[in-house]
């Protein structure tokens, strides 16, 4: 009897131990999950959404598109993600995401025609646009001479800057530098034209000592640490809003022109919800206040235009120069190339 | 005491499936190729030959340099403040040891961001240094950041052990020493420090461990072109999707820490088998 005892104890040990993991979920309301990028929104519209539709959000953000697909590789499941361009591409190329519903999305009526049917998804079979804009250099007007701007990408080699730049700490963004720099295409597979650009980006490393930021960028130029950040339009519109001194500066080489859309899984099982949600979004009011609390540009035109006038008035990077002719949008790369910048990146950032 | 062994079992069952498993599945990735499923695999050493390419030495070697100079600064310290430590009556000693603890009870990621507000250019130190005349100085994204951040990460895990053993040394050794005519530094260096070793040893392990695979602290105060073992490894894992050369890393590093183990346990015997 004794003996049974035991052995029950250890299995309730372990039972208990066991639940204690899976467990956890146990409440009677839907339940949606959203993955999306860090400081991307405007918190308090979630709690809002909770009560009005009476469910449960669960808002988790990645500070990559690459951490964001590896961590969904390996089996995370999500409702809705806010992807950028490219990912979108990829996702949609691995059956990763179901079709929207557009029916089922009123809101729609606000976008802007303009930022619809970008070539990762010409049809917006899947993809319904949360922000865009540029990537482009912010520099600080009190210590960079506006002259040396005219040299484009180069400035980040300027050795009168050395040690005083922040690059962004993104494989894509970082090549994208170099290619337009040295004029060839940001979606380029010729593999000269990369290791040309990857020699770019070690010189810089060797002559610039730059600093590889990630958000951190933000809270160090507010403060003027540095002359020149490289910097998404939509936290640069951000960051001048706070700092005077600051202007953003799209080089004419030609830069990314990026967009985050929201899309949703093929795992979704909450698919009227995720549609809710996407709608909720798009909302004039909502968008207005996602708009103003993170700095980034709305497709949404009501949004868009009472923000640019009201709040970022005379902040050139809220509405982002997106006509450039030497402007792209990153593609969907082949798997080879992808490894073969992924490596070369994983140098540069190694190299001493 | 013999009937309570089988309450082990859980923990068996735990650490075979949250630890056995896993290690094994690293090894199984370091050698392969193929991706991150285990569906259509291939052996190969390339995972290991990219190691040799000298980027990569050239990381493991950095993150070595920093992760003794580290351990270095913290033995120092550590063994200073431990020493001084067991001269206090037995009660207010535990008070200064749980006070050792104290920041371990707060987040090692808030930590190293509190260091972000001193160290950086318009941070707190050189806002007073500027209240005397002085030039600002650059600290943050340099190895005195890092090392700084690790240093004060690390130093309770030196102090613990080592004021441990220093509390284990009877007394009596001490006026024995001096009874046969030692002086002060005498019985310091043939005595305590002696007898204190095993603790030394044991704080020298714990905090190289920690330092030679840590991520978050060269990640926040070293800035991304910062790279370590760790750094490598979390780059190849998160971003990159390259596990496999991300589990060969671990499995060289955890090869390497193993035989530092072994050597500072050898170590460890020879001393006691001296006397």
């Amino acid at each position: 009897m004794k003996k049974m005892m035991k052995k029950a104890l250890c299995l309730i040990t372990g039972l208990a131990l066991l639940t204690g993991m899976l467990t956890g979920c146990g409440s009677d309301k839907p339940t949606l999950k959203v993955y999306s990028w860090g400081e991307y929104i405007d918190t308090s519209l979630l709690r809002d959404f909770e009560k009005e539709y009476n469910c449960k959000v669960i808002y988790e953000t990645f500070d990559s598109n690459e951490s964001m697909y590896t961590k969904i590789q390996s089996g995370e499941a999500y409702d809705v993600l806010v992807p950028s361009d490219y990912m979108i591409e990829r996702l949609i190329k691995e059956d990763g995401l179901q079709a929207i519903d557009w029916s089922l999305i009123p809101n729609a009526d606000g976008l802007d025609e303009a930022v619809m049917g970008e070539e990762f998804d010409p049809d917006n079979t899947y993809s319904v646009p949360f922000f865009y804009g540029t990537v482009g250099i912010l520099y600080d007007t009190t210590v960079v001479d506006e002259a040396d701007l005219e040299d484009g990408w180069e400035i980040l080699r300027n050795e009168k800057y050395a040690g005083d730049i922040y690059m962004y700490d993104s494989e894509r963004d970082s090549f994208m530098i170099a290619l337009k720099a040295l004029g060839y295409s940001m979606n380029t597979t010729n593999k000269d034209e990369i290791d040309e650009a990857y020699q770019w980006l070690i010189e810089q490393r060797d002559t610039m000592n730059p600093v590889y930021a990630g958000d951190d960028v933000i809270d160090n130029m507010i403060s003027g640490n540095k002359a020149m950040a490289v910097v998404y339009s939509g936290d640069a519109a951000y960051i001048m809003s706070e700092n005077e001194d600051l202007e953003y500066y799209e080089p004419e080489e030609g830069t990314n022109i990026w967009q985050d859309a929201m899309v949703i899984t093929s795992d979704c099982t909450e698919v009227e919800l995720a549609h809710a949600y996407i709608n909720f979004m798009l909302d004039a009011e909502h968008a207005y206040a996602n708009t103003v609390a993170v700095g980034y540009t709305s497709p949404v035109v009501e949004a868009r235009t009472k923000a640019a006038e009201e709040d970022f008035a005379g902040n050139s990077a809220y509405l982002p120069d997106v006509e450039g002719e030497n402007d792209e949008v990153f593609r969907y790369q082949e798997q080879e190339i992808k490894e073969y910048f992924a490596e070369l990146w994983t140098k540069v950032k190694a190299a001493n | 005491m013999k009937h309570f062994v089988k309450l082990i079992r859980p923990y068996m069952v735990w650490a075979v499936v949250m630890i056995l498993v896993p290690l094994l599945l690293i090894v199984l990735y370091s050698v392969t190729t193929g991706g991150n499923d285990l569906i259509n695999i291939q052996f190969t050493l390339e995972n290991f030959k990219k190691m040799t390419e000298p980027i990569y030495v050239a990381v493991f070697v950095k993150s070595f340099q920093l992760g003794l100079l580290s351990v270095g600064i913290c033995l120092f310290l550590g063994y200073i403040l431990a020493y001084l430590i067991t001269k206090f009556s037995e009660r207010v000693q535990s008070l200064l040891v749980l006070l050792v603890t104290i920041p371990m009870w707060i987040n090692t990621l808030l930590r190293t961001y509190a260091w972000i507000c001193l160290l950086s250019d318009n941070g707190i130190i050189n806002a007073i240094l500027g209240l005397f005349g002085l030039e600002p100085v650059t600290m943050m994204y340099t190895d005195f950041a890092v090392v700084i951040g690790l240093v004060s990460d690390l130093l309770p895990f030196m102090v613990i052990p080592i004021h441990t053993s220093l509390c284990k040394i009877d007394h009596s050794l001490h006026e024995a020493a001096m009874d046969l005519g030692a002086n002060r530094f005498q019985t310091f260096w043939r005595v305590t420090f002696k007898l204190s070793i095993p603790g030394v040893l044991n704080g020298i392990i714990m905090t190289f461990l920690l330092s030679i695979s840590t991520f978050v602290i060269p990640k926040l105060l070293g800035g991304g072109q910062y790279m370590l073992i760790g750094n490598l490894i979390e780059n190849q894992f998160i971003s990159v999707g390259d596990w496999n050369f991300g589990s060969a890393i671990s499995v060289i590093l955890a090869f390497i820490i193993l035989i530092a183990i072994t050597s500072m346990k050898r170590i460890d015997k020879d001393e006691i088998e001296e006397e």
